[in-house]
Parts: structure tokens; sequence; C-alpha cells
């Protein structure tokens, strides 16, 4: 599987050296203003304005460009024709293809999801391009995030690999035995099993050494960790994190206070 | 002083009927170097879990008998305490890779990041103690990119690094290539002559001859013979109980069927004592 | 304080390990299957394994931690559906610890009930954050239904409570199977029955 398992680009750039925190941060203002301030083109704005702008600041703006045409790309355009063509409601109709009636408010309904989306997708795209996922996992932990939280993700990170090549040995294994692994559907639901089994087995046999592996490093001693790793962060962040808080909490609020007042 | 006491040590795992460990009386003095050897299933591992505490804290079962580690009772310690005294090594290079580091000096500081040690001293503590088991170069790699010697000296320098006052080692290169298991022995072979309490379970025999201590043979959870290489080694009893013997024992045995060793002389256990006898006959 | 006990009866040190094998299985299976093209996901066995093993707590954290994973590393899409991962999770532990994972028959009620929830959790997110549609084959059942004149939740609904069946009871019945090879786990009652060991 030739999937890239990580999105991390190591660059020397203004938003890499950022702290992993503030673009967290960043990315869920940024996804709560797309998705709770009305304005049809706010969302898009900010796509374009913001996100794409910071990307080549960080110089991975042609992978950014590149990672969302790759995700959002056939969603989008399932997105476009599905709502156009059956968004319920829809009464000023554009034009029709044969049975179907393309709609305005389909149209436009599709837009505003879509745009969202890409808010969501891209801002999220930005942190995980410029920041390695154990940084972000150990700036979390010194901030009061479980240790054993992080501990999960950034094993995970590490085991899927592994696994990923367990899984190429087991399937090569299965074709050499002559299991047809293509063709129709019971084929393919046949070729299924066993592998499952073998896979599942052989990856959970050695937890019990690996769990007598990390309490010998004394991983669950009831003391204050610390951290090899210190990552960069200045007062002038926090104050920017704040910041960014206060604009998405104000968000929610102007939301909410439109829906009550609206129902008045 | 004796810096392990185990007496009358009797321990089951869980749901099983027959004891893994029956009647253990032994003593381990600081600095020495103890050997454990026996068959597979004789209870070396379960062994070095009581001694290093996780029996019964991991294990669980019924512990009877009395156990006293680095002045500590480890069945009422809590497993935290007892793994910064007890240092543990088993087998399997790949599953003591802790896995959430990416590279071998994260690797190695993940116990005293535990521990809450200082980033400063951390620092100081990893680069010596790479630098003693030889894999400074490794720093930077990941501790899955390894052969499985290297590997299995990160788990070492892992373990070292933590300062433990006993170091205890499960067949730590019985899954490793020659070449790796001699880079492995190298660095166990430092420790015991810089003084440090070993107990290492063990199939190579006439590696243990040279450097250990003492030998304690074990049996279906029971101790067999307990003493030093030569005595244990040499013993005609051992291979009844499937524990393998020294080569040079094995050889000397056949020379003195064929006369070519001085009856009466005792058995060698290494290649030097088996040169020596062999110096008397052929001069 | 109950409930804290409950929550901590599920996390040592064993568990901790194998949330990260689950998860990993989670994805590398999710990702085959999506290769065969099969009609279903698959994509959480590990999740199911761990709550039938572990405990109703660890499921939910494994299903959770799964879709920030795979939001993580391959596609960020699959963050906000980490509700229903969690929901996954709890539910099959809780089918667990009620006994749905001693036998097949049982099972397969364990995947309906836990296919319910997935369904009722997903169908607003799909409504609210997607206006109904993805990008899968079941959005022609939903817009099928849409054009016979549903609104939108129930078309969704519907279609999330027709379709996930199928797949949960093949994810429990595949976690089952996998279970049942593992010798020693922190709840083999959940799977092996009170009797035996
Ligand atoms: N977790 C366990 N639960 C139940 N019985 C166990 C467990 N681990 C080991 N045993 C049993 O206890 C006995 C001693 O096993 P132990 O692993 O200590 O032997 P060993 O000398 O280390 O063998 P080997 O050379 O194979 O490593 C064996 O009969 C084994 O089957
Ligand atoms: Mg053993």
């Amino acid at each position: 599987m030739p999937e890239r398992m990580s999105f991390f680009i190591p660059r020397e750039s203004r938003i890499h050296s950022l702290n992993p925190l503030t673009k967290l941060t960043l990315a869920f203002s940024l996804i709560i203003i797309a998705f709770f301030c009305p304005g049809l083109f706010l969302p898009i704005t900010i796509n374009f304005l913001v996100l794409v702008p910071l990307s080549f600041l960080g110089k991975v703006g042609k992978e950014f460009i590149q990672t969302s045409i790759r995700l959002l790309l056939p969603l989008f355009a399932f997105l476009f024709v599905m709502q156009s063509l059956f968004y319920p409601g829809g009464k000023t109709e554009l034009f029709g293809i044969w049975i179907f009636s393309v709609t305005s408010e389909g149209v436009v309904f599709a837009f505003r999801t879509a745009t969202r989306i890409l808010v969501m997708v891209s801002s999220f795209l930005l942190l995980l391009l410029t920041t390695h996922p154990s940084a972000l996992m150990s700036d979390l932990a010194r901030r009061g995030v479980p240790a054993s939280l992080s501990f999960i993700i950034t094993s995970t990170l590490q085991i899927i690999p592994q696994m990923q090549a367990k899984a190429a040995t087991i399937q090569d294994a299965q074709r050499s035995r002559g299991l047809d692994t293509g063709g129709n559907l019971i084929n393919r639901i046949r070729s299924l099993l066993p592998l499952v089994g073998p896979l599942v087995f052989s990856s959970l046999v050695d937890v019990e050494e690996r769990a007598i592996a990390i309490e010998a490093r004394a991983f669950t001693l009831p003391v204050e960790k610390t951290s090899l790793v210190e990552i960069p962060d200045s007062p002038a962040e926090a104050i920017l994190r704040w910041f960014l808080a206060a604009v998405a909490i104000i968000t929610i609020g102007y939301r909410i206070w439109l829906s009550l007042s609206s129902r008045i | 002083m004796a810096v392990i006491e185990l007496k009358n040590l009797t321990y089951h795992y869980p749901l099983s009927e027959t004891p893994a460990l029956q009647s253990i009386d032994l003593e381990v003095e600081e600095g020495e170097f103890l050997a454990i050897v026996g068959a597979n299933g004789a209870g070396k591992s379960t062994l070095c879990y009581t001694i290093s505490g996780f029996i019964p804290h991991f294990f669980k079962g019924e512990l009877a008998g009395s156990v006293n580690v680095a002045g500590m009772d480890p069945t009422k310690a809590n497993l935290g305490t007892c793994v910064q005294k007890v240092g543990l090594v088993f087998q399997n290079p790949f599953n003591q890779i802790s896995g959430s580091k990416f590279t071998v000096y994260e690797e190695i500081a993940f116990g005293l990041e535990n521990l809450g040690v200082d980033p400063q001293e951390m620092r100081e503590r990893v680069d010596e103690i790479i630098r003693r088991t030889r894999i400074a170069d490794l720093r930077d790699r990941s501790p899955y990119a390894l052969s499985g010697g290297q590997q299995q000296r990160v788990a070492l320098a892992s373990i070292l690094v933590m300062k433990p006052q006993i170091l205890v080692l499960d067949e730590p290169t019985s899954q490793l290539d020659p070449i790796g298991s001699q880079e492995v022995f190298q660095v166990i072979k430092e420790m015991a002559l810089q003084g440090m309490t070993i107990v290492m379970a063990e199939h190579k025999v006439e590696w243990l001859a040279e450097y250990a201590d003492r030998v304690l043979a074990l049996s279906a959870g029971q101790i067999i013979k307990l003493g030093t290489p030569q005595e244990v080694f040499s013993s005609s009893e051992l291979p009844k109980h499937g524990v393998g013997i020294s080569r040079y024992t094995q050889v000397a045995r056949r020379a003195l069927q064929e006369n070519l060793w001085l009856e009466g002389r005792r058995m060698p256990v290494t290649l030097d004592e088996s040169i020596e006898g062999f110096r008397e006959i052929i001069p | 304080m109950k409930l804290i006990d409950s929550i901590k009866r599920d996390f040592n040190t064993m568990t901790l390990v194998m949330i990260p094998v689950a998860i990993a299985i989670n994805v590398v299976i999710g990702q085959i299957v999506s290769l065969l093209k099969l009609p279903v996901y698959l994509d959480s066995i590990g999740t199911v394994l761990v709550a039938a093993i572990c405990g109703p707590w660890a499921g939910a954290l494994t299903g959770t931690l799964s879709n920030i994973i795979w939001g993580l590393l391959i596609d960020p899409n699959a963050f906000p559906w980490f509700p229903v991962a969690l929901v996954i999770g709890f539910v099959a532990g809780w089918c667990a610890v009620g006994g749905l994972f001693r036998a097949w028959w049982k099972v397969i009620i364990a995947g309906i009930l836990v296919s319910l929830a997935a369904a009722a959790i997903s169908s607003p997110i799909q409504v609210y954050l997607y206006g109904g549609i993805t990008a899968s084959g079941s959005s022609f059942i939903t817009a099928f239904l849409l054009q016979s004149g549903r609104d939108l939740m129930t078309a969704v609904l519907s279609t999330n409570f027709l379709v996930e069946p199928i797949d949960k009871i093949a994810t429990c019945l595949l976690a089952f199977v996998s279970a049942r090879y593992l010798a020693r786990f922190p709840r083999p009652e959940n799977i092996m029955g009170s009797s035996s060991r």
C-alpha cells in the first residue's frame, strides 16, 4: 500500500516553528467560524485568503493544494450532482435533465456544504502538514492531556506501517497458495477471512510482553512525568491562542443569539 | 550482604494446578552474577519475573514464602517502585520497544521521562549510556529500523539508564543471530565486571562458565543444583533434566573414554580448563 | 464513584498496549476492504474486539481514537464521525458484558444493536455536516427516498438502518472469531462464559 502514512513534511518555516497548540486552536476557530457564521461566501474566503496564504508561508503550499484536491474532489463531485438533483424543497428550477430538475436551492446548498467541508479539511491539513504528530502529542501531554492518551496515539502511528507490511505478507502467501483474491464478490469475501484471523492473532499475541516492557520502564509510576523534547512556545503565541478562542466563542454566541431572535 | 533473598518460595500461575516454582531458597550477594539454566518450561522466566516484581503484580496467581529484593518486599511495594530497583530485559527485542518514540535517543529517555527526571540530567544520562552500550551511532534512527542485536542493546540501554540496582536478563540473546548475541554479551560482560548485580537466564553454557559467579539449575520449578559454574556444568545430573552441559565437558568425557584425559582430573567447563587438561596428556 | 470504578476497571497496561494494535487493525483492514471494493466497511473490527475483551469504556476510546488517527493519517474527513465510532465501541462493550459475545447467534444480535446505535448517531452528523449525502453508494438509496417525498432526516435514517446491520454484524462476527484465538485477556468471561477459564 503506497499510501503515505503521515501528512507531515519536515521543512523550516514560520508555520512549522509555531507551537502545535497554536495551530490546533487556529484550525478549530476557523472551522467554528466557517460553520456558524452566516454568509455564503465566508468559508471560501477563509480558505483562499487565510489558509492558502498560510500554507505558502509554511512552504507546503503545493502539497496543501494537491492533498485537498485529492481528498475532496470526489466528495464534491458527488455532493454537487446529488444535491442539485435531489435537494428536497428546491423550487427555482435552473434547467432540467430527463426526469430530474436542477434547482438553484440545491446548488446553493451544495456550495455551502462543500465550502464548509473545505475549510474543515484544509484547516487540519495545514496543521498536519507542518506538525509532527508526536510533537503535537507531547505538547498536549505537557499541558495535561493524559500520558496514556498520547502513548496510544504515537504508538499507533508506528504500528500501522508494520501491520500493513504484515498484511501484505499474508496476502502474498495466500496468493502463492493459489487463493483467488480478485474476481467476483464471493471470491473477494472469501479471501478476506484467512487474512483477518492471522493478522489479528499475530498482532495481539505480543500484547502481554509489550505491556511488561512498558511497565519495566516505569510507565505506570504515579509521579509527574518530564519530557525530553521541549516544544517551543511564547507568550505572544499564548495571547494569539486566547484571541482565537475568544473569536470562536463569540461566533457561537452570535449564532445562538441569531437563532433565538429569529424564533421570537 | 544479600540483595536478593528468597525463602521457601512457591508460586502458582492463576488457575494452574502445578506450581511453576516450588520451595525455592536462594540468596544472591551484591555484585554477584548468577546464571539460571534449565530446560524449556523449567521456570526460568517465572523466577526472573518474581525477582523483578512482575509476579505477583502483573501475573497475579498465588505466591507463598518470602521474597526480599534490594531491601524491599516486592509483593508489598508497587510495581513502579520495583522496576526502579530491578531492571528487566527479556527475549524478544522487538517487543521491548515502547512504540511511542520515533528515535533511539528518545526511546532510551522514555523510562527517565516516566521517572520525572529533569531534562538536563536526562540528556547526560542517555549520552553516557549510549556510549557504554556502543549505540551512539544509532541515536537518530527509528528503533524499529534496527537489527535484533541493535534493538536488544537499545533495550538494555533503556533499562540501564534508569540505574537499577539489580539487572535481570531473561534469555536476552536467544532470538538473536551470532553477531547480535556477541554484541549483547559484550555489554553484559562489562556490566558484570563493573560489579553490577546480575541475574541471567541463559542457554549458552560456555559463556556462562566463563563469566558467571554461580549457576542455578532449575527443573520443573525446583532447584536441582546451585554452585559455581565448575560444579554445576560438569555435573552428570544436568543432562537428565534436559539441561545442556558445556561443550568442553562433552569433549573431555569422550576423551576420558579414549584415555586422552587423566582419570580423576575434574571435568573442564571452559576453553582454558580443557586446554590445561589436554596439556597434561599431550606435553 | 461507581462510574469511575467502572471506567478504571477497563484500563490497565494490557488495555493500553492493546488499543493501538486494535486501531491499527481498524485502519489496515478498513483499507484492504475498501481496495477489495466490498459492499461493507469493516473498519471497526479492532474496536469491537477491544470492547468485547477489555470493556465498554476501552471500546469507546478505541473507536474515538481510530477516527482521530484516520483523520491524522489518511483523511481529515474522518474527524467529525468520531461519535459514531465511540458509540460502536461502547454499545459493543455492554453487549459483551451482557453475554452477547458467547455464541455466534448472540453475536448477530449484538451486531444489530451496534448497527442501530451507529445509525442513530451517524444520521444527524450526515444531515447537518454533509447535507445527507456522502461519497458512498448508499447515498443512492437516500436520493431515491428523497425523490419519493421523504424529508432528509427520515431518508438518511432509513438508509442507515438499512445498510448498517450488514456491516456491523460482519464486524462483530469477525471480532468474535478473532477473540477466540487469544489466550489471556482482561475479561475472559465476556467471551468464554464464566464456567471455563
Ligand atoms: N502466564 C502463564 N500462565 C500459566 N502458566 C504459565 C504462564 N507462563 C508460564 N507458565 C507455565 O509455567 C511453567 C514455567 O514456565 P517458564 O516460562 O517460567 O519457563 P522457562 O524456563 O522460562 O521456559 P523457556 O525456556 O521456554 O523460556 C511452564 O510449565 C509454563 O507452561
Ligand atoms: Mg522463558
